[in-house]
């Protein structure tokens, strides 16, 4: 039996396409597919040959003509076990001439035969018939027996470059490409899809016109076999296998035998069963695969879902408690308590604006339906709005200005980053101490052609271990103080990119963190001049 | 309902049963008649039937969408619009001004920005009262003879800034987009110019204004324009 170092330690440490290839070289099971037929030319040339010889020989030998029948006997014993059926039979024929025309005086002539003679020569051909019967009993046994391990080893061969195959691609170029060896035919692998016509595989040898690819739709129906040596539609040269998973059939295997082969033994039907079969479970095994990877992705989105959703109702909950308590309370007299009161539902209101507007610009980042406007924009304007929209939450921070008198103006979405900034300021007053310091500056870098805006505080400053995930969504800093989705900074990064610009965080001067967003620098042009 | 004849009337187009509520407890204290519909259909026939003063218009109606509302009312009325939207949504608050709306108010908003935008409305419409001069702030507009004082010295203003300025107190507390203001000033070529604007809004809030960083009277209306915003004097 051929030998494979290439499966020695598991076929997967080796790489699939190399040992499909190593194993075209190796196809076990070839000579099984092809048939038992030691060559009969081989046979006769060996029986005239030992005939001949014999008579040769005998010719220059000085005994009775009788020893020679005998020796005759002997050579058609012998080769009765050595040759088919037939090359003994003409073994038998062969030697009764050479015996009387050489042997039997007169030599060199035919002469009538006596009793004896003649019974001798008969037991030629029961010898001849007998040991033939025997012979051929015995070689259909042993062909048997071989046949059953030649097919076992090449659906062990083919089940092994399958098992290797990481993927069905993988597993149809190397099971396809044995195939073709094996069967010698042109092989095609055409799967089913849930829905639609069957998808022929790249990997595929042989190309199915229209008829073939209708008896393939109609193997895929019915799932049983169609096409050549079956009754459905066997005119043309192409077996249909269906590729059965449970009462699904997920595929269909064809092979073109064409016309020569003209019958297809039961042994054969097995093979390609069998491979029929390997190809099916590999079909299986890479859809079970694909659905354990859908599986992971819903479970992945789903405790996403629960994190948002977690986190959600908190940061609603918190100010909803607020308005709910307040709503009760504001029925006192007292008005000092009374104003008091409105404060929070001010403050709690205006969390809840900030959260849903952060919710819904996240929505938006990931629906991929934002859109930026670029338009021209004064950078004190944007940071002027920035402020309105943060409101009261600035309140107990000093905000410092520092953008410069001629400062050009940038191109961008207004609204973005007017929520940019927002949230910048927020991120800062939220991670520093009342009375902080907050520091909004602005510039910019004519060597890389941009501008920049950055607002930077004196709080704490950034924690090194934070920095990786700073700006992903549900990121929270462990030391925010309020709570908050930590969804602000994912949106400044996302605003940012989606009008070409980006951010970037840093140490500030002061020691804390600083936030630097970055556009780059564009000309707006000439404004038309009414000063003389 | 019965209505004083000597109150102004605004009518509510809005689907949100609480935020009608809460707009009658609000327009009633401050003086207001308020009509209400549910629909823009139904919001349509009031207009037709009752002509009220002015009207407060919701984008997301549940018939039609708002904008088709105001195009369809604007065929054949001139009523003050306030066009009320929710956030994110620039793009339909300019369609909304485009489309002939006089003002706009994003949802959540308070009770006094609603209030002080719909004076702003009621007052354009008001007969125009001759005024020779306009103070804000410690600025003073003398229109008879095109000079602005600033704590009583001349400033220098050009005669676009002069142009930009006089057109900002016409339409006081009141939003005026990007597309309104180069249209009318630099005409309807410069449209999308609106780093003309940028440029001259800074010039005049320099001459103008006390604090840059956080300006007063002249303040950007995100994305959608400006609005001249002031406790006004017309002498």
């Amino acid at each position: 039996m051929a030998e494979t170092p290439a499966f020695h330690g598991g076929g997967s440490a080796v790489e699939p396409s190399s040992s499909a290839a190593r194993l075209r070289k190796i196809i076990p099971g070839r000579e099984y597919w092809r048939g038992l037929r030691p060559s009969v030319a081989r046979e006769y040339a060996e029986v005239f040959g030992l005939i001949g010889a014999v008579t040769w020989l005998g010719w220059f030998l000085p005994v009775s003509y009788h020893v020679f029948g005998h020796l005759y006997l002997l050579i058609v014993i012998a080769l009765s076990v050595r040759v088919g059926r037939w090359p003994v039979f003409v073994a038998a024929v062969v030697s009764g001439v050479a015996w009387n025309y050489v042997f039997i005086p007169p030599r060199l002539s035919f002469s009538v035969l006596d009793i004896d003679d003649a019974l001798l020569l008969g037991t030629f051909f029961v010898v001849a018939l007998i040991g033939g019967q025997l012979t051929a009993r015995l070689r259909a046994g042993a062909g048997r027996a071989r046949q059953l391990e030649q097919r076992a080893t090449a659906l062990y061969y083919l089940t092994q470059a399958l098992a290797a195959a990481k993927t069905v691609d993988e597993g149809a170029v190397s099971s396809l490409g044995q195939a073709d060896d094996l069967f010698n035919a042109r092989t095609a692998l055409l799967l089913a899809p849930t829905e639609g016509r069957l998808v022929p595989h790249p990997a595929s040898s042989l190309l199915l016109g229209d008829e073939e690819l209708a008896v393939a739709e109609t193997v895929r129906r019915s799932g049983r076999p169609a096409g050549r040596f079956t009754d459905v539609l066997p005119t043309g040269p192409v077996l249909h296998l269906p590729l059965r998973r449970g009462s699904e059939v997920v595929g269909v295997f064809s092979v073109n035998l064409g016309y020569e082969l003209e019958q297809l033994s039961s042994a054969q039907r097995d093979l390609l069963d069998g491979f029929a079969a390997q190809i099916a479970l590999l079909v299986e095994r890479e859809s079970l695969r694909a659905a354990g990877e859908r599986e992971k992705i819903l479970a992945e989105s789903d405790r996403l879902h629960r994190t948002l959703l977690d986190s959600v109702s908190h940061e609603l909950k918190t100010p909803l408690a607020v308005l709910r308590t307040a709503a009760e309370k504001l029925d006192t007299d007292d008005a000092r308590k009374r104003a008091s009161l409105v404060g929070e539902v001010r403050t709690a209101t205006s969390r809840l604006d900030h959260l849903v507007a952060n919710l819904l610009n996240q929505t938006r980042l990931e629906s991929g339906t934002l859109r930026p406007q670029p338009d021209w924009c004064d950078a004190r304007d944007l940071v002027a709005s920035a402020r309105r929209a943060v409101g009261e939450a600035l309140a107990r921070h000093a905000l410092r200005l520092e953008l410069p008198a001629d400062l050009p103006l940038l191109r961008c979405d207004a609204a973005l980053m007017e929520h940019v900034l927002a949230n910048l300021l927020l991120n800062a007053a939220h991670h520093t101490p009342p009375g902080g310091a907050i520091r909004v500056h602005a510039g910019t870098d004519a060597v890389h052609g941009r501008i920049f805006l950055a607002v930077s505080d004196d709080g704490p400053g950034l924690a090194p271990e934070l920095h990786a995930t700073l700006f992903q969504k549900f990121s929270r800093g462990p030391r925010a103080r309020a709570g908050g989705l930590g969804l602000g900074l994912s949106i400044v990064r996302g605003f940012m990119l989606a009008q070409g610009g980006d951010v970037a965080a840093s140490r500030s001067v002061e020691g804390g963190a600083c936030f630097t967003v970055r556009l780059p620098l564009a000309d707006p042009g000439l404004v038309p001049s009414d000063e003389h | 309902m019965s209505t004083d004849p000597t109150k102004p009337e605004i009518l509510v187009i809005e689907d949100e049963v609480q935020i009608r509520r809460l707009l009658r407890l609000t327009l009633e204290e401050a003086g207001y008649a308020m009509r209400e519909a549910e629909t823009g259909r139904a919001g349509l026939d009031e207009v037709l039937r009752h002509m009220p003063d002015a009207v407060i218009l919701d984008l997301g109606l549940p018939d039609q969408p708002g904008i088709e509302v105001l195009k369809q009312l604007r065929e054949w009325n001139p009523v003050p619009v306030l066009i009320l939207s929710v956030f994110g949504q620039e793009g339909s608050k300019i369609a909304g001004l485009d489309a002939g709306a006089d003002d706009y108010l994003t949802k959540p908003f308070g009770g006094g920005e609603l209030l002080a935008r719909l004076r702003a409305l009621l007052r354009r419409i008001k007969p125009a009262v001759a005024t020779s001069s306009f103070r804000f702030g410690r600025v003073e507009v003398d229109f008879a003879h095109r000079r602005v004082k600033k704590d009583g010295h001349a400033l220098k203003l050009t005669s676009m800034e002069y142009a930009l300025l006089q057109l900002f107190i016409t339409h006081r507390d009141k939003v005026l987009t990007h597309r309104q203001i180069l249209r009318d000033l630099w005409g309807a070529k410069a449209e999308g110019q609106t780093h003309y604007l940028r440029t001259y809004v800074l010039r005049l809030r320099r001459k103008l204004e006390d604090d840059l960083d956080a300006p007063k009277f002249f303040q950007t209306e995100s994305g959608i324009g400006y609005r001249f915003v002031c406790e006004a004097d017309e002498g």
